[in-house]
């Protein structure tokens, strides 16, 4: 029985881990300073706002969707921020309040998705471009500063060796993982991509379910944008360009599914962290950074196409 | 049998264009089985609908444990103890076999998360109940085949205590075996007095689980019987509305030449296990069996739209390889598919464009295309098969199913393919569509066009085919000819694929 688990459990490692080992097994070769704690603690701060908008993205896979307009609200929020501490609200309040922003921002993209019964695809690029200009707006095309100690609070405290945000990072994990495991909602998101009608037929309202999840990834971006405000130290409106697809991507390394509501937010962390260390190791070896986003794509294009070659063997 | 828990009075429930079900009345006793069976299209699941909630009928009433109901949506109707077990699962693939039983009804530990250990302890149980010990409760509702998935939905409706159970056509994706321990389990309800409604029509299982049934045609209720009360016969008679041998109207022609044969087909996925046949011209053949026999399969691998591992296809005696749906109509192979929303039409598209969809290049040899001739070709189309429509460029999606299915027809009278095939193509459709494309069928026979014709309706394979062939499991287990026609016998080899093996072989 014991042994028969720990078979299954081996199994349910997402292939993207055993990649992950290879490639540090090849950076390592190539360059003997690249296996060091620093360079991994590097890693990991470097990964850190791109994981958190990642756990949020794939609650919204699960659910057979995308959200565009994740990056679009992690730049907000740093430029939302400042600004409002500019016009003398206490930074921390400022934060607070633009979290909220963002739950409510992702509850309209909801909205849109589940009441006008529109591709998530379509709904959320359309808030992406409406908050990009927003933040432009907010900002004037610049950046924004406003001068505070809490940022380096948040990059330079340590427990244990690693900095306060990283702890924030494990934080929203643990959130993300008992929404999805202990609780009626996280049942829900799953159902809503492995089968509607049988919510519907329980009683439940898929149109509610997936307001909630937008808006439950709204706030998780806008916890990834006060994480990325605190690193950046200014209202950037373009910090956070690109993050969006690089979650999704991250997402569907990991192992969620875009369809059947198949996945979870563990194999999550080892796509995000396949990207950030590939970049970093590319860094390292000295990579001109114009070839780096070409070998990232081939990479991902890669992962996604033995597993879907994997898939397709097993069912035959 | 107990005293009657549910009735329903003169239940009256509208479609756009259609009555589903007029005056309707329905009665059930705690501890019975009262089946429901009709052709398709017959209002038995419309009706199963109505008492579950689901549909709220425009007239009449449900009176239960002898006080009216009003159910708003399913959940009411659950929480009075009257539950389904759906035809299409209704389970949820990525979460566990105790969080699919309990579905928004999840225990709570303290700090309000789910109680896994409790819902698993309660699921185990319930699957104990019901001989599936074996089922793990933690696994996901994916990992489990189709027969384990029906006893969780069983085991689902089990947890509410249910007093009135809806089965809608349960062994529809069943094999032998399985069936078997579904009909124990349901003895088993029915002796801890349920009442149990059998939606189907499989006339071979009545005598092995009913008590009564009630026969339902056009929407209309014709007549309640006791199982012993009415022969095998009688009950077609009933459902079909008339003798068999004026709905099904054949001309005797000669057969002349082999238009399609087919050696020792295989598939990838063993749906298709070593299948042989032959079409002659102006020959009608139907495929009888189950669902999951390996019909549509086989009419798939000849169409060219799943990959063959091995065997070969013959038209006009010469070996062909059909690869893809294109080759095939370049063949002259047409098929009538079973799923004509998904796969048999453009439904947003118009009648007009439905039509030519295959002809195009044999109407328009040139590159160019014009409108005015497409519609031109529609209309006459229109005329011929009697399509009810206002105009051509109508959106498909607007047409009754009979209609539908009259312009897929026509998509391929345009094209005039040799060979066509028929996958359940009276399905959904009311009984004077029927009657219109049985005597379609039997004309394009005439003409010297083979035809195959899948359909689990066993009077209309009976009533059409030259000769039938029976599928079991992947695998032609009999043939018969039209002299030898008997539908008893036709009906016990397609569920229990015994009994023609050995002329299967010769």
């Amino acid at each position: 029985m014991q042994k028969a688990s720990m078979k299954q459990r081996i199994k349910n490692i997402p292939p993207v881990a055993y990649m992950l080992v290879v490639i540090i097994i090849v950076f390592s070769f190539m360059d003997p300073h690249y296996l060091s704690f620093s360079n991994f603690r590097n890693v990991l701060i470097q990964a850190t706002p791109l994981m958190i908008v990642a756990f949020g993205q794939t609650c919204i896979v699960l659910t057979q969707g995308t959200d565009l307009s994740l990056g679009a609200q992690v730049s907000f929020v740093t430029v939302f921020t400042v600004f409002l501490a500019q016009h003398g609200i206490i930074l921390e309040v400022a934060m607070l309040i633009a979290v909220c922003t963002t739950t409510l921002i992702g509850a309209v993209n909801g909205i849109i998705v589940a009441k006008g019964n529109i591709p998530p695809f379509i709904a959320t690029y359309g808030m992406q471009n409406i908050v990009n200009s927003i933040s432009l707006l907010l900002t004037a095309g610049s950046s924004i500063y406003f001068d505070s100690f809490t940022y380096r609070i948040v990059t330079e405290t340590t427990i244990l060796f690693v900095p306060l945000m990283v702890w924030v990072a494990v934080l929203v994990f643990v959130l993300v993982w008992i929404v999805l495991r202990k609780t009626k909602f996280g049942t829900n998101i799953h159902g809503l991509g492995g089968n509607r009608e049988a919510l519907t037929l329980a009683g439940i309202s898929p149109v509610k379910c997936l307001i909630k999840t937008f808006a439950f990834a709204g706030f998780i971006a806008g916890i990834a944008g006060v994480i990325t405000l605190c690193r950046v130290e200014s209202g950037q409106p373009t910090v956070a360009t690109g993050w969006e697809f690089q979650a999704v991507a991250a997402t569907l390394l990991g192992g969620t599914s875009m369809r059947e509501g198949k996945g979870g937010v563990t194999g999550t962390i080892f796509g995000v962290l396949l990207i950030q260390i590939i970049k970093n190791g590319l860094n390292v070896v000295g990579v001109q950074s114009t070839y780096q986003n070409a070998i990232i794509g081939s990479i991902v294009l890669a992962a996604i196409i033995i597993d879907a070659v994997v898939r397709i063997r097993s069912e035959k | 049998m107990g005293e009657t828990i549910l009735t329903a009075r003169h239940i009256t429930k509208l479609f756009p264009g259609m009555k589903a079900l007029d005056n309707v009345d329905f009665d059930l006793k705690a501890g019975e089985v009262h089946i429901l069976v009709g052709e398709n299209g017959a209002g038995k699941s419309t009706l199963a609908k109505v008492i579950l909630g689901a549909y709220k009928a425009e007239e009449g009433e449900v009176t239960f444990d002898g006080e009216v109901v009003k159910f708003n949506g399913t959940k009411e109707a659950l929480e009075k103890g009257i539950v389904a077990v759906y035809q299409e699962f209704t389970l949820v693939p990525y979460i566990s076999v105790a969080q699919n039983i309990f579905l928004n009804r999840e225990y709570k530990t303290k700090l309000g998360l789910i109680d896994h250990k409790r819902m698993e302890e309660e699921a185990r149980e319930l699957l104990k109940s019901l001989n599936c010990e074996y089922i793990d409760v933690k696994s996901y509702v994916k990992n489990l085949s189709v027969a384990e998935q029906q006893m969780v939905e069983i085991a689902k409706a089990l947890s509410f205590k249910p007093r009135v159970m809806v089965f809608d056509e349960p062994t529809a994706t069943l094999s032998e075996r399985e069936v078997d321990s579904l009909f124990q389990q349901i003895h088993r309800l029915k002796k801890e007095g349920i009442g149990i409604i059998y939606v189907s029509h499989r006339m071979q299982e009545f005598p092995l689980i009913g008590d009564r049934i009630t026969i339902l045609r056009d929407g209309v209720k014709i007549k309640t019987v006791g199982i012993n009360e009415c022969t095998n016969e009688e009950l077609v008679n009933m459902m079909v509305g008339r003798d068999i041998s004026q709905v099904y109207v054949r001309t005797e022609n000669k057969h002349e030449g082999v238009a399609l044969k087919a050696e020792n087909l295989y598939d990838y996925h063993d749906r298709v296990k070593g299948v042989n046949l032959t079409v002659n011209k102006g020959e009608i053949v139907g495929i009888a069996g189950l669902v999951g026999a390996g019909r549509t399969e086989t009419a798939e691998i000849l169409y060219g739209i799943r990959p063959m591992k091995s065997g070969q296809i013959y038209i006009n005696g010469n070996a062909v390889t059909v690869n893809t749906p294109l080759q095939a109509t370049k063949l002259g192979i047409g098929l009538v598919s079973e799923d004509r929303k998904k796969q048999g039409l453009a439904l947003d598209e118009s009648i007009a464009l439905n039509t030519v969809a295959v002809s195009l290049k044999k109407i328009f040899p040139k590159f160019f295309i014009s409108n005015k001739k497409i519609k031109e070709v529609a209309l006459d189309y229109k005329d011929q098969l009697r399509i009810a429509t206002t105009s051509v460029n109508k959106a498909c999606k607007y047409l009754s199913g009979g209609n539908q299915q009259k312009v897929v027809l026509a998509k391929w009278l345009s094209f005039d393919p040799d060979i066509l095939i028929f996958d359940e193509p009276t399905r959904g459709i009311d009984v004077g569509a029927k009657m219109e494309i049985y005597s379609l069928m039997d004309k394009l026979a005439s003409e010297g066009k083979a035809i195959i014709m899948i359909s689990s309706e066993l009077p209309e394979v009976i009533g059409m085919s030259d000769r039938i062939y029976i599928m079991h499991e992947g695998h032609m287990v009999g043939e018969v000819q039209r002299s030898e026609f008997n539908s008893e016998e036709i009906g016990a080899r397609m569920m229990l694929g015994a009994g023609g093996a050995e002329n299967a072989e010769s």
